[in-house]
């Protein structure tokens, strides 16, 4: 056999290796429910839950930050951090967390958040609201 | 309904708007002059077609730098009427941050990629000869593709192109206000720039990382050239001059991003594997594939399909990372990827043009292609550089497979996530190809091209490879690195192996062989890289670990460990690892606002070292940012930066004022009185309070003091965490009425008051009002030690010289023929 086949045949392997690898690496996206139900680090979108407080108090513990999330299906579960707030994270429109379920916390390892578009649009409403005001006067 | 709007200025944003027209339709003519150029059989005397191309990219430049001037203009004189100036800049930022503001945007990233595009098509011109016609063709096509990414064009109900020049009445905000003809006058300020991005590093690093990406075009347009004018021999030698350029231009932007994630963000490193990352190198490796294989083919005539095809493939994939990065498609697995501008299919059209041409011209020349049928020796260098050619593009399709998951999603309907833990994924399979790499980059150097005595061979190879293990050994003993997975150490035994080889062939270039430094030197500084990035990514160490202060939960601290933030209150020492730090202060300078920490080295009991560091948060666009502050020494670098403050709120300060003034005493625990003589010591939780003397001679501001008043001042010396502070509360009778006044403390965070005077005991009432822990000052930080990162900056620099000596050696041999 020529060297350059034998070389195609390695390269050939070492590609599919690679797909291989990668594909076995991929995690999933879930719900909370799925997270329950098997133990494993999974992706988790959704939002934050504004009405219930987080938990962040650097003075007691300064790797500790908690809060609750909905996920797609609205169902609404505890989130543990080891870390800091993140900055912003109140204005946070979108979060994809990585983790998962331990009792019936969620810990999670990665915390991605996004940061609404929408920003602008309300930005430029709080300056209207003052030009009307000053109209008035 | 037409409004007059009052106080715009439209001059420049027309103007701007017309020779962005002008750029892309003269792109266009120019492409179609150049196009029939190249196809006339016989040339005419009069070139025509040539000189009407030319004409065409020459106004194409102009009109490109018309864009930038009108665009500089806008953002210059803040006109806040166009949406590019409201959304990225602000009056507050600084000139030199408004010239990063011009490509702080996808737009202007677009002019900018245009425009070296231009620079680079004007130096081609009048140094590409033969090759002009073919090779310009290539260049106009690209910039008439890259002119409709900025045309702003709406046809029907679909948009052709974002333009800069968009006005921000017309941006697609809905908001009444904008059907007040003054509505200007209520937009005050723009936006301001995203404080992530008020960094130097990105004043420089977006052109240079456009310049390398940019100039990938040219070998790409010889790699066309050859095909299409079936000159294929000839278009491998004038290109490998501008192809070493590109290596080095990318590679030393790829890294400028680098280094400037190390400075400025927080994602604790110089490299995260982030998907915008990945997507920058992948035209970079593919390149540096092509060119070991390109010059295979200069000397031996073997590997001329590779070369031709790794050339092409990595413009199409600098298209396809400037798809991934700006089409939205990364949003939920990367930090910074733009939002769609509504360009994706645009930017799908892009990389489809390209890839189809590619595609097309070697399918239809396969069978003319000078393919050699005769097998490489394997004991000869072109056998093992097309090897290693092969492994740094199986690199890339790796990381390109990674990262393009969710494309892969997109295109299939399937719902993969990315790795979890992908920094591990990554840094575990790139290493293993870095492993070969490496290795292949050391000894591929004591080959020679045909064929090579075979026992000297192994005889070099294994004294330097024993050698470098040695080398190896020492260093993982002396840093720590053997603690880390096997596949890491044998990357960095091939690296070293790398650098060692590669030093033997410098020595030699000393000794008369002088065309191979530039290789010697590139590869010595690849190698240092790699140990620079190993060592460092390997065994950096988070110094701000073991915190002190309470848990929320014991079990909750088993599985967490470690922790990485530590509090540090203000004035109270802390033990971080070598180092005593203390936080003493913090000014604001513009937005920025600076904290002052202490570092003192400790060696027992004596300091040996003191220094400040000073990392600080941005505030802008809402939001906080933070930059961290770093000291340098030579083997390692300690990186300090603040992840919360309760100094900063992000609440109105009005708000906060309010609740501060009402009932000052809130702030405070409850109050704790003390009757004490003079001489006596007060203990309070930080420390205590020692009452040195009394003083009868008190001199009040704003009242005046009478015979018959009595004032008297408490001296008092508070010691706490090494610190000593005096105060003088002061306690009075005026008239009937007893007044007192409290001092307050604020860096101590304590308030006292002399509130009575018990003259039998011939003692004193002392009331200690302290802070509770909630509400002092305090910052968190993380502190992270890097051991020798400088390696992996200073292998950058070598790489760069390496490839500087090889443009200079190669355009040589060129002009030679």
């Amino acid at each position: 056999m020529k060297k350059s086949a034998i070389f195609g045949i390695v390269v050939i392997a070492v590609a599919i290796a690679v797909i291989i690898s990668a594909y076995s690496n991929t995690s999933s996206y879930g719900s909370f429910t799925d997270a329950q139900k098997n133990n494993t680090e999974l992706h988790v979108v959704g939002h934050l839950n504004k009405k219930k407080e987080l938990i962040y108090d650097a003075t007691k513990d300064a790797n500790y930050f908690s809060f609750y999330m909905l996920d797609k299906d609205g169902k609404e579960c505890k989130v543990v951090y080891p870390g800091t707030k993140p900055q912003d994270f109140e204005r946070s429109e979108q979060i994809v967390l990585t983790g998962k379920m331990k009792g019936s916390e969620f810990h999670a390892s990665k915390i991605l958040m996004k940061c609404p578009s929408k920003y602008t649009d309300e930005k430029l409403n709080v300056t209207e609201a003052t030009a009307q005001k000053s109209a008035s006067l | 309904m037409d409004i007059a709007y009052k106080g715009e200025h439209l001059l420049p944003g027309n103007l701007g708007q017309f020779f962005i027209v002008l750029a892309f339709g003269s792109a266009l003519f120019s492409f179609i002059c150049y196009f029939f150029a190249t196809q006339e059989k016989v040339a005419k005397s009069d070139n025509s077609w040539l000189r009407l191309g030319r004409i065409g990219y020459w106004l194409n430049t102009v009109s490109i730098i018309g864009m930038g001037t009108c665009l500089f203009y806008i953002l210059y004189n803040h006109y806040f009427e166009y949406h590019y100036a409201w959304s990225y800049t602000s009056r507050s930022l600084p000139t030199y941050y408004i010239v990063s503001g011009f490509w702080n945007g996808q737009e202007g990233g677009f002019l900018l990629w245009m425009f070296w595009e231009a620079v680079l098509g004007n130096i081609l011109i009048w140094r590409a000869k033969s090759w002009e016609k073919p090779v310009m063709t290539t260049l106009a096509l690209s910039q008439a593709v890259l002119g409709t990414m900025v045309l702003g064009l709406q046809i029907g109900s679909a948009h052709v192109g974002s333009s800069p020049f968009l006005l921000l009445r017309n941006s697609g905000m809905q908001a009444p206000i904008f059907q007040n003809p003054d509505y200007l006058s209520f937009i005050k300020d723009g936006k301001g720039m995203n404080p992530s991005l008020q960094n130097y590093w990105m004043i420089i690093h977006p052109p240079t990382l456009f310049l390398g990406s940019a100039s990938l075009v040219v070998p790409f347009a010889y790699a066309v050239a050859g095909l299409w004018k079936k000159r294929y021999k000839e278009w491998i030698q004038p290109a490998i001059p501008y192809a070493l350029f590109s290596c080095m231009v990318l590679g030393t932007g790829v890294v400028m991003g680098s280094f400037w994630a190390y400075e400025s963000l927080n994602f604790g490193g110089f490299w995260a594997w982030d998907p915008v990352e990945n997507a920058s190198i992948f035209p970079w490796l593919m390149l540096v594939g092509a060119l070991h294989v390109m010059i295979v083919y200069k000397n031996t005539g073997h590997s001329y399909f590779t070369a031709t095809f790794l050339v092409m493939i990595s413009f199409v994939l600098v298209w396809y990372s400037s798809f991934l990065a700006r089409s939205g498609v990364l949003g939920e697995s990367s930090v910074h990827a733009f939002t769609d501008l509504g360009l994706f299919w645009q930017l799908v059209i892009g990389v489809l043009i390209f890839l189809a041409i590619s595609v097309y011209l070697l399918v239809s020349r396969w069978k003319e292609l000078p393919i050699t049928k005769k097998d490489e020796e394997t004991y000869s260098r072109e056998f093992w550089m097309f090897v290693g050619a092969v492994f740094l593009g199986l690199s890339c399709f790796h990381l390109i497979v990674v990262t393009s998951i969710p494309v892969w999603n997109l295109m299939f309907g399937t719902k993969m996530a990315p790795p979890t833990d992908p920094v591990k994924h990554y840094n575990v399979i790139q290493a293993s190809f870095a492993v070969v790499i490496a290795l292949l980059s050391g000894f591929t150097q004591f080959l020679k091209y045909k064929r090579t005595d075979i026992t000297r061979f192994f005889i070099t190879t294994l004294i330097y490879l024993a050698f470098a293990a040695l080398i190896t050994a020492l260093v993982v003993y002396a840093t720590g690195f053997y603690k880390l997975h096997v596949v890491f150490i044998l990357v960095m035994l091939c690296s070293v192996y790398s650098v060692v080889a590669n030093a033997k062939i410098l020595a030699d270039s000393f000794k008369g062989k002088y065309k191979l430094a530039g290789s010697a030197v590139a590869h010595i500084g690849f190698g240092l890289l790699l140990v620079g990035a190993l060592i460092s990514s390997g065994t950096k160490k988070v110094v701000s670990e073991n915190i002190t202060g309470e848990q929320f939960s014991a079990e909750f601290a088993k599985d967490e460990d470690p922790k990485e933030n530590l509090l540090l209150y203000k004035n109270e020492p802390l033990r971080l690892g070598d180092y005593m730090v203390t936080f003493t202060g913090d000014t604001v300078e513009g937005a920025s606002h600076f904290f002052n920490i202490d570092y003192k080295r400790m060696k027992d009991g004596k300091v040996t070292e003191s220094f400040t560091l000073r990392p600080n948060v941005i505030q802008a666009q809402g939001g906080m940012s933070s930059t961290p502050d770093t000291k340098h020494y030579l083997f390692h670098d300690l990186y300090t930066h603040i992840t919360m403050t309760n100094l900063i709120s992000t609440q109105p300060a009005a708000e906060e004022a309010q609740h501060g003034a009402t009932d000052d005493d809130k702030n405070y625990d409850a109050p704790v009185a003390h009757e004490v003589a003079v001489g006596d010591t007060i203990p309070y939780r930080d420390g205590v309070i020692v009452l040195k003397k009394l003083n009868r001679s008190v001199k009040l501001q704003d009242i005046p003091i009478t015979d018959k008043d009595i004032a008297l001042g408490a001296q008092l010396e508070v010691i706490t965490h090494g610190k000593t502070y005096e105060a003088e509360p002061v306690y009075m009778i005026k008239g009937n009425s007893q007044l007192d006044f409290g001092k307050k403390l604020e860096d101590a965070g304590l308030k006292l008051r002399f509130t009575k005077v018990i003259p039998d005991d011939n003692k004193i009432e002392i009331t200690v009002y302290q802070q509770p822990e909630s509400k002092k000052k305090f910052i968190v930080l993380k502190a992270i030690e890097f051991p020798y990162i400088n390696l992996f900056w200073a292998g950058t620099i070598i790489m760069v010289i390496g490839f500087l000596l090889s443009i200079f050696r190669r355009n040589k041999e060129f002009k030679a023929i």
